[in-house]
């Protein structure tokens, strides 16, 4: 049996990129900011996560039987990265989609269609 | 001070982010209907994968380095943490298209709106634009390219 944790990891991003293709259809994939965005997020998710997942001081456990075991940087559960992925990436599209139109009225996303 | 540990990680995130509103202009925090909005349905997603993955034993909390106060039956820093994060995301990415613009306003003097030209190759339509952070308003961005289509129909 795959490990549920290393499955949902891999899902939740895809999950999240069909809801865009399907039904928010921001275009935000599309985009540098975005993967800047992300970039920038993931690189500072390393140390918060470094530190909640420190095996001298563990904040955060995980069941070995439901990870890859596969661990970097230190000790933190490469799922997480597909979880932060995830969080983030719905989080920069939800805000997207509830883009205030241009100049407080609305019809600014029909303008542009 | 152990048990706020988890906490403090969580402050440090919010410390090191917080500048990026009034110094740097991101509007989010500014944005407070948006910002809920955007979060309510972002912490119901990630907190029932969160007791789904604690109920099946996925991963678990030390209870030395967490201060103990359960919300719905997960710590409340892991609640903490579905803003936290999303609101680090958010206010670099607010930067991140706001940049161009605040050196667009030096290069080219008072702000005029532009209208946007429907099917420009480029996508420079918007160039004094302010009220909108989309990503079509990221000239000075690399691979601006890839973002000229910007948003579908809508």
């Amino acid at each position: 049996m795959a490990a549920e944790y290393t499955v949902a990891a891999v899902a939740a991003p895809v999950a999240v990129l069909a809801l865009e293709l399907a039904v928010l259809r921001t275009g935000l994939l599309r985009t540098a900011r975005y993967w800047l965005t992300v970039a920038i997020s993931l690189a500072f998710m390393v140390p918060v996560d470094g530190w909640l997942t420190r095996p001298d001081a563990t904040v955060v456990h995980y069941a070995e039987e439901q990870i890859s075991g596969i661990r970097a940087p230190w000790h933190i559960p490469v799922e997480d990265y597909g979880f932060g992925l995830a969080l983030i990436t719905l989080t920069l599209l939800l805000w997207q989609r509830l883009r205030p139109a241009d100049g407080g009225g609305d019809g600014g996303e029909a303008r542009d269609a | 001070m152990d048990s706020l540990r988890y906490l403090l990680i969580l402050a440090a995130c919010v410390a090191v982010t917080l500048p990026l509103e009034p110094v740097l202009g991101a509007r989010v925090y500014r944005q407070p209907r948006r910002l809920l909005a955007t979060l309510v349905p972002v912490v119901a997603v990630f907190v029932t994968w969160d007791l789904i993955a604690t109920a099946r034993g996925h991963w678990w909390f030390s209870q030395r380095y967490t201060t103990g106060v359960t919300v719905a039956g997960l710590p409340w820093e892991e609640w903490l943490f579905f803003l936290v994060v999303p609101l680090c995301a958010l206010l670099t990415f607010e930067v991140l298209g706001r940049g161009p613009q605040l050196l667009r306003r030096v290069r080219n003097g008072p702000r005029h709106r532009g209208e946007p030209v429907p099917g420009q190759p480029t996508g420079v339509a918007h160039p004094g634009e302010s009220a909108r952070l989309g990503p079509q308003e990221t000239p000075s961005a690399p691979g601006r390219q890839a973002a000229t289509g910007g948003r579908h129909g809508g």
